[in-house]
């Protein structure tokens, strides 16, 4: 008799995804879907609102890097405008962007992942939480903290105080560096370093322990996809497309991100609210790709950066060749991009030219459409809008990295499905895995995909006639 | 809080909520209004669409915290104030968004050292859409948080029995100390 496993997180307020699995007769796991259950429409709320309000409408999608859409949002007026940014004023958008980087994924790993990496898959879901860490290594947890508290700084800094900075606009940004506030930032970064490289080093240490985990948590093969410098370096704020197969051969190359839609195709299911993106050449589903840190690491051919590129070559030592193909592997990335993000932040610090007074170009829209991508931390971000002559808003089409992934996390839950779950008798570590499948991709879906491994979840058997035969509840 | 500690107090004060959820942005507003009049030395206003995990670092750093925000349990425009204390069974499922008192958990498990902590809240009457702007009645809650503020940095006026948190029928990790509500 075939069943279906319903996962059902009941959030609190916004960010609602559900999972279910199709059980067969044996209690085999015949399908698993991921669904974003939550509706929010800023695509179509924004038609008819000027495009200069666009950074700050897009900004309020997302509670936790609005900096990112701020980013991408403000590229796609500079399309309209026509202009070339400043370079003064695209590097300090690039420190921003890097800012906002660390803060990310210190959560994401501190926070969200440490729990489940410290304290053990099986362990007490009771004491598996934030609390948790902070009595088995406080120092960890503290470094967590002292991590976001840096990345949040230099945000604040460049930005102001403001719950939503206006300081990036069309064109470039509002005011110039001044040298007490790039002193003040340089002074942050030896220290936040110094945290990024213990982790990284804490964190080798753990890696042999998961060798199960890195084997089902979403290994099967895909495509990567991000910018890369013209060099082929890692970029997180301009560049240029790079795919690879899952063999490491390049597909496409330098690719200008104003032409994605030659590349992207957008599928839509009846199950979810969030969209399917593939490789168009390929078709869907067969196009399916993975962006974010792990697509970066395997895209790249060098970081660019000291501690960042040792980091990298033993990145690539995870597997004998090839691209980096397991899901776990994500957290190996992050603290490698974090690394990258310090070092590189205090670079373009000393630039020369970093406090030069010109840093915005000034224009009106000289176009109809223009097209923003940058990498959030999550992975690529595409803002495209389209606009008509007195500037409104005609048409807007979001492509955030949480899409992206989103073949790539269906498959990688029926993996870990297929691998972890027994039907006939649940219990709560499968639970636990099958979030922290998910978490490995760090997905914005507001709320929901935050859950700090607490998530409140119900997971029920139903036999072929809806009848409930098993529930396990947690939270 | 011993005198000497209230000489060289620091004192923080975070305004939260969200600007474009109507009565939510009382917090940031309220906080917006003290930046403007200026505050004493040794007194730092911040602003916060939410509270976040780095914030403990900035709490363990001040003797007394403030926290301003938006309720929904209550009567509109009633303005309240409570001491807080510590609770880890507060924690939040959302990474993004912390209570303030896990936030204080937090600081007790990782530094041992809490500030002593006032949530100044105002119940709110519409949370639908508007940017930074309040519902009269919101609005004219404005000014006894502003009044209660005020009583909490001036030490001088220092509310010493709303500070002692005691053991009552709390609930949420509220202290059961007397609420004040204006």
């Amino acid at each position: 008799m075939s069943r279906t496993v319903i996962i059902e997180p009941v959030t609190r307020i916004e960010g609602h995804a559900r999972i279910t699995l199709q059980l067969g007769d044996a209690g085999e796991v015949e399908d698993a879907k991921f669904h974003l259950t939550q509706f929010r429409g800023f695509e179509k709320f924004c038609e008819g609102r000027p495009y200069r309000e666009m950074p700050a409408l897009t900004a309020r999608t997302c509670g936790i890097c609005p900096v990112s859409h701020v980013l991408a949002s403000n590229k796609a007026c500079d399309h309209l405008l026509s202009v070339s940014i400043p370079p003064t004023g695209e590097k300090l958008r690039r420190i921003i962007n890097l800012a906002q980087l660390t803060q990310s994924h210190a959560l994401s790993f501190f926070h969200l992942s440490s729990p489940d990496l410290l304290l053990g898959w099986d362990s007490d879901p009771v004491s598996r939480n934030i609390f948790g860490v902070m009595r088995q290594d406080p120092a960890l947890a503290k470094d967590g903290i002292r991590l976001r508290q840096i990345g949040q700084t230099i945000i604040e800094t460049l930005g102001g105080k403001k719950i939503h900075p206006t300081w990036v606009v069309p064109g470039g940004v509002s005011e110039p560096l001044t040298q007490e506030k790039r002193d003040a930032m340089l002074a942050l970064l030896p220290e936040g370093l110094d945290i990024a490289k213990r982790t990284y080093a804490f964190f080798k240490t753990l890696v042999p322990k998961f060798k199960d985990e890195a084997n089902h948590f979403g290994s099967q093969p895909t495509m990567f996809l991000s910018l890369v410098s013209p060099k082929g370096h890692l970029e997180h704020y301009d560049g240029f497309l790079r795919l690879k197969d899952a063999q490491g051969r390049i597909l496409e190359d330098m690719v200008p991100p104003h032409e994605y839609e030659r590349l992207i195709g957008e599928a839509v299911e009846d199950f979810s609210y969030m969209k399917f993106p593939y490789y168009k050449p390929q078709g869907y589903p067969k196009g399916i790709y993975r962006v974010g840190p792990l697509a970066r690491l395997n895209n790249v051919d060098t970081c660019g950066t000291p501690y960042a590129d040792v980091a990298l070559a033993e990145f690539h030592m995870l597997q004998e060749s090839g691209p980096i193909a397991s899901s776990f592997h994500y957290h190996y990335a992050r603290l490698v991009e974090i690394i990258y993000a310090l070092e590189m932040m205090e670079r373009l610090l000393k630039d020369p030219t970093i406090l030069d007074a010109r840093v915005r170009a000034r224009a009106r829209s000289n176009r109809y459409e223009g097209i923003g991508v940058a990498e959030a931390p999550r992975g690529l971000l595409m803002h495209h809008y389209r606009i008509d002559d007195e500037g409104l808003i005609t048409w807007v089409n979001l492509i955030i990295a949480t899409g992206h992934n989103n073949l790539a996390m269906n498959q990688s839950i029926r993996q870990v499905a297929d691998a972890y779950v027994d039907g006939n008798n649940l219990q709560e570590g499968m639970l636990n895995r099958v979030e922290a499948v998910i978490r490995c991709f760090d997905p914005c879906l507001s709320c929901a995909s935050h859950a700090f491994g607490e998530m409140p979840l119900a997971i029920e058997l139903k036999d072929a006639t809806g009848r409930v035969v098993d529930t396990l509840r947690r939270g | 809080m011993d005198q000497a500690r209230i000489e060289g107090r620091k004192i923080l004060i975070i305004g939260y909520g969200s600007p474009i959820r109507g009565d939510d942005a009382i917090g940031p507003l309220v906080a917006d209004r003290l930046q403007a009049e200026g505050m004493p030395e040794g007194v730092e206003v911040i602003s916060r669409h939410i509270l976040t995990a780095e914030l403990v670092a900035d709490l363990v750093e001040h003797d007394r915290v403030v926290f301003l925000d938006a309720a929904v349990d209550g009567a509109p425009g009633e303005v309240r104030c409570r001491s807080l204390a510590p609770d880890a069974s507060a924690m939040s499922t959302m990474a993004h968004f912390l209570d303030p008192r896990e936030l204080l958990a937090w600081c007790e498990t990782l530094y041992d050292k809490v500030p002593e902590t006032f949530l100044i809240s105002a119940c709110g009457s519409s949370f639908d859409y508007s940017n930074y702007v309040l519902t009269p009645t919101a609005e004219a809650a404005i000014e006894p948080m502003l009044d209660w503020v005020r009583r909490l940095i001036d030490p001088s006026g220092c509310v010493s029995w709303l500070s002692k948190p005691t053991d009552g029928d709390a609930t949420h990790g509220e202290t059961g100390s007397p609420t004040l509500i204006l």
